[in-house]
């Protein structure tokens, strides 16, 4: 690695204050905690001038100069264009401030500016003043680093932070949900689907989507933070895009999100899988639910609700889980009633009275539908997540003469 | 739905995948001659290489259970045949499967059966070489059922022998190794002659 270009240019501010070091020396010491200790170009940069500084007792170069004295480093620049490892000044508005994760931050939040947003961390150490929500400021000398592949503006004791007094126009640039990427994102969706929340601090979980596809959000309970309404179309500002396992969903602690007016239509994100249903699982056929309102979790033998204890005015539900298999991959398939009742020809009500009046009780539903769909061939339509199928309708598969005469000519066609 | 994002390396957060149940003919099932274990892990799958140039951990296989057999003294377990067009499929079910076992001790011959199974490969002390698959489910099903698993069967085979065509996979470089003197031209006859004798 090339340090020659740095070390000149550490070597340059302390020339400019009339103090000559040796180049060859900053070099070396760049390249023992670049090469030697794995500091980061960028971070060992910053700690060569500090120490110089020092030594030198040039306070004005240090720990705020990482790019102080450089003209091209106090020109703004768009957030949009910020990668990692660089110093940068911005100008932007807080759009949101979330609550500091740990002691060691004073504020984190996220900025925006006409061409996207970042969030930011301001260090308890660093002193900064604080930020308002929905005012302007001006960032210089800040640190972009990433953290879980996300781009994040560091305000470090360096940094300096000035409010901008006159007030701006911001509009957000409204993305595709197929164009998310991780980091921050304003999308314009429809509110597709409201699962059972998984935690008791989640206010809300579900699917939304526009024309491009669909994605998970959640909403986390804190004061002032509404639910959104399914079926309904809403702006949804500055919204945190998260990766897990290579899947993206957003977060909507940071967003500001209103209703709009119109429609979407939702691209289905639909998937066919034609298959055989190769195992039935434990859990499927008749089963009680939890009554408490918005619970609606299934209950043990022993009417037991993991949240809820004991239940004994529980509800009747029919549910299948199981695997389809393709010969290729293996689904996870969910059947809700509806479609349980359409494929094993078994309503809730008859299934309800073959457990009252039948000694193996709700077992005796779960073995007649494994008896009537283990083994057979159904295609089921739904959304796919992973591995698994959120099945909305389903069939059984039919004989196609055409399908027999095609295989015929294939097999028997070539040599 | 593709968010653009890379898929996790190697195995996934939160668990494994289920190994999905190859189709395959008793015809071509039975001239399986190598079994080999992925990983050294004590869980790692164990897979046989079917000659038409793939690996399977599981197969379905919908038939005609002609008989069946219970056998052993204090571990006890079932043994049947379930014949295809090609020929028969070796099925077994014990105390290690109960529910299947009970599935299969209930059902009366003849029928048709789906099953879900392990296939295994044993060596009698003679020498010869039997593939028998280790039920986790069997279920009574109906004749359309037998002909969309010939179909769909045929279809499968026919994909794996275009594939090994190509010789590009590691499973066909695997065949080539254990089974130089295999014909696919074989494999595709047979398929034929399966299709051949579905009425419709």
């Amino acid at each position: 690695m090339d340090f020659s270009q740095t070390a000149e240019r550490i070597s340059l501010k302390f020339s400019q204050k009339g103090q000559s070091v040796d180049t060859k020396k900053i070099e070396a010491k760049l390249r023992r905690l670049i090469e030697e200790f794995g500091v980061q170009p960028a971070e060992a940069e910053r700690s060569v001038t500090n120490e110089l500084a020092k030594e030198f007792n040039l306070p004005g170069i240090g720990t705020g100069g990482g790019g102080r004295g450089k003209p091209g480093e106090r020109e703004n620049r768009s957030i949009a264009d910020v990668v990692p490892g660089e110093w940068v000044t911005i100008e932007g508005k807080v759009v949101a401030i979330l609550s500091p994760v740990s002691p060691s931050i004073a504020q984190s939040g996220i900025i925006a500016d006409t061409t996207g947003a970042i969030r930011f961390v301001a260090w308890a150490k660093a002193n900064a003043p604080e930020m308002r929500q929905d005012a302007w400021y001006r960032i210089e000398s800040a640190v972009i680093d990433e953290f879980k592949g996300v781009a994040n503006l560091k305000i470090h004791s360096g940094t300096s932070v000035k409010p901008i007094v006159e007030d701006r126009a911001l509009i957000p640039s409204i993305l595709k949900v197929g164009e998310l990427k991780p980091g921050i994102g304003s999308v314009r969706v429809k509110v597709v689907q409201e699962w059972e929340t998984t935690h008791e601090r989640m206010l809300q979980s579900g699917t939304v989507g526009d024309e491009s596809g669909t994605i998970k959000f959640v909403i986390w309970k804190e004061p002032g933070k509404e639910r959104l309404k399914v079926g309904a179309v809403y702006t949804i500002f500055y919204a945190l895009v998260d990766e897990f396992n290579a899947r993206l969903s957003l977060n909507l602690s940071t967003a500001t999100y209103m209703q709009d007016e119109g429609d979407i239509t939702v691209s289905g994100g639909d998937s066919d899988v034609r298959g055989a249903v190769v195992h039935i699982a434990p859990g499927s056929g008749l089963i009680k639910r939890c009554p408490v309102e918005g619970c609606n979790r299934a209950l043990s033998r022993q009417n037991y609700c993991p949240v809820h204890e004991i239940q004994p005015g529980f509800v009747y539900d029919l549910r299948i889980k199981g695997w389809l298999d393709d010969g290729e991959k293996t689904y996870n398939i969910l059947l809700q009633r509806e479609v349980v009742e359409s494929l094993t020809g078994i309503n809730l009500d008859a299934a309800k009275e073959l457990a009252e009046n039948n000694p193996l009780g709700m077992d005796e539903v779960f073995l007649r539908m494994r008896d009537t769909i283990l083994g057979r061939y159904i295609i089921c339509r739904g959304r796919e997540i992973d591995n698994r199928l959120l099945v909305r309708t389903c069939e059984r598969v039919k004989m196609d003469t055409g399908e027999h005469t095609a295989l015929l000519n294939r097999a028997g066609g070539a040599p | 739905m593709s968010n653009g994002g890379t898929p996790a390396q190697g195995r996934k957060e939160g668990g494994f995948e289920r190994e999905p149940a190859r189709r395959v003919f008793a015809g071509e099932l039975r001239e399986c001659r190598h079994q080999f274990r992925e990983g050294d892990d004590e869980k790692s799958p164990t897979f046989v290489l079917l000659p038409t140039g793939e690996r399977s951990n599981r197969v379905f296989l919908v038939g005609t259970l002609t008989e069946k057999q219970r056998q052993g003294e204090q571990n006890i377990f079932y043994r049947g045949r379930v014949v295809d067009p090609t020929g028969t499929f070796f099925v077994m079910a014990g105390s290690y499967q109960p529910e299947a076992m009970q599935q299969l001790a209930k059902i009366e011959t003849p029928a048709f059966v789906g099953v879900v199974g392990k296939p295994n490969l044993y060596q009698t002390p003679d020498g010869a070489y039997l593939v028998s698959v280790r039920v986790e489910s069997v279920t009574i099903v109906d004749r359309e059922t037998r002909d969309l698993w010939v179909l769909d069967t045929a279809r499968a085979t026919l994909d794996r022998i275009d594939v090994m065509a190509q010789g590009s996979t590691p499973d066909a470089a695997r065949v080539k190794e254990h089974y130089p003197s295999l014909d696919p031209a074989m494999f595709r006859k047979m398929v034929y002659e399966a299709l051949a004798q579905i009425k419709i």
